[in-house]
């Protein structure tokens, strides 16, 4: 699957259309869950499906660069793209330029391979923080909330919350890195 | 950017979507000066890749992938390759007299033909002539009398017939047999030579699953009264 969609992409950066059109097919149901989960509507993450997908095809050049498995990459720039319609943020340059960032500089593929094989563990890791500091990374990373949402649901000060979800986050990094 | 702005936000931070806009904008400034910041992003998305398993499938609508197929591909495919092939046309007033005399359209029914139904022509050439088609409107039958003169389907693929008036996307006539000869319905509102472009797609057989052309516009060619 992986290396299928690895190969797709590889020929959507090439101006393949028929391989665009197989990648939609292989990842849209993914992708428009991730949009749907993150709006909570149908037509906006219709929408947001269509402008991750124009994305996709303008970006697929710099794919091969970025050492995240396909999937994630793909979910990655859907996610970003809800997350900015939900904001009402309009720029989405700037979700095309962290795109393009993530090109230069990643890990080499042996690198990416380990990294890949370990992926389980930021379950592990969750489990060892507080579990309310484990409820908003994961409120953030699956709903798209934000430092000031965050501080709505839990009618707590932002820079309480940011202050102990910094540190949650320290402590994350520091349990992935094991 | 000063090292103590890169304090200020981690990666993770940045990942996670936490920050405000403001916030975001100055972390990426200080990542696009500082690529242990890019590792780090990328660390951050591989470490919470996992979670992605929490987001379901959900089905999407067919029409959501044919109009992002028209919004991606549409004007670039038919309408730049039609422009960019202007002189295929110069040749065409003369070839579709040369034609007259070939398909036979000058036995169509002249006077039983009903008004604003009159015969045209069209020579669809692709721009190496790998492929050549002549199509003439053939009002006693409302429909496209079509030979290939020229070429094939690629391997696996099979061809398909538009037809482009002006701005409109392309409607389908429907797929071209392997045979040379074919008549394919026209719609009444094609049934003018006035604008028309016909162009011919190769597509996966079936023909176009989203009712634009997804596959390369091989030929193309306008229609001429005669």
């Amino acid at each position: 699957m992986s290396d299928n969609l690895e190969r797709l992409i590889g020929n959507v950066a090439l101006g393949d259309r028929k391989a665009f059109s197989a990648l939609y097919d292989a990842t849209c149901t993914k992708l428009f869950g991730v949009a749907l989960r993150i709006l909570n509507d149908r037509a906006s993450a219709e929408d947001a499906l269509q402008e991750t997908y124009m994305k996709v095809w303008r970006h697929a050049d710099r794919y091969a660069a970025n050492g995240l498995s396909p999937m994630t990459w793909l979910i990655t720039i859907a996610r970003n793209t809800a997350i900015d319609r939900l904001r009402r943020v309009q720029s989405a340059e700037d979700v095309d330029a962290m795109a393009e960032r993530l090109s230069d500089k990643g890990p080499s593929p042996e690198q990416a391979v380990v990294a890949r094989s370990e992926a389980g563990r930021i379950a592990r890791c969750l489990d060892e923080l507080d579990p309310k500091h484990a409820a908003a990374v994961r409120w953030a990373y699956l709903d798209g909330l934000s430092y000031a949402d965050l501080a709505r649901k839990l009618d707590t000060p932002l820079n309480t919350i940011r202050t102990w979800l910094r540190r949650a986050l320290l402590s994350l990094q520091e349990c992935m890195s094991r | 950017m000063s090292a103590e702005t890169h304090d200020q936000y981690n990666a993770g931070e940045y990942v996670l979507r936490l920050l405000d806009p403001a916030e975001e904008a100055a972390f990426e400034r200080a990542m696009r000066a500082d690529p242990s910041l890019q590792s780090e992003v990328a660390t951050w998305l591989r470490g919470l890749e996992h979670l992605n398993i929490s987001f379901s499938e959900e089905s999407v609508r067919r029409s959501v992938k044919t109009q992002l197929m028209e919004r991606l591909f549409q004007e670039r495919s038919v309408r730049a390759a039609f422009w960019s092939r202007l002189w295929v046309w110069r040749g065409i007033t003369l070839t579709a007299l040369i034609l007259a005399a070939v398909i036979g359209y000058r036995s169509f029914p002249g006077p039983a033909t009903p008004p604003g139904s009159a015969v045209f022509i069209s020579e669809i050439v692709a721009e190496d002539e790998s492929l050549r088609l002549l199509a003439a409107y053939d009002p006693s039958v409302g429909g496209l009398r079509i030979t290939r003169t020229a070429g094939s389907a690629p391997p696996g693929r099979v061809l398909e017939l538009w037809a482009i008036v002006g701005d409109a996307a392309p409607v389908s006539l429907g797929l071209l047999p392997s045979s040379a000869k074919t008549t394919l319905p026209l719609p009444e509102a094609f049934r003018r030579a006035t604008g028309l472009i016909l162009a011919v797609s190769e597509e996966p057989p079936g023909g176009s699953p989203t009712g634009a052309p997804t596959g390369a516009v091989l030929a193309i060619g306008e229609a001429v009264d005669l």
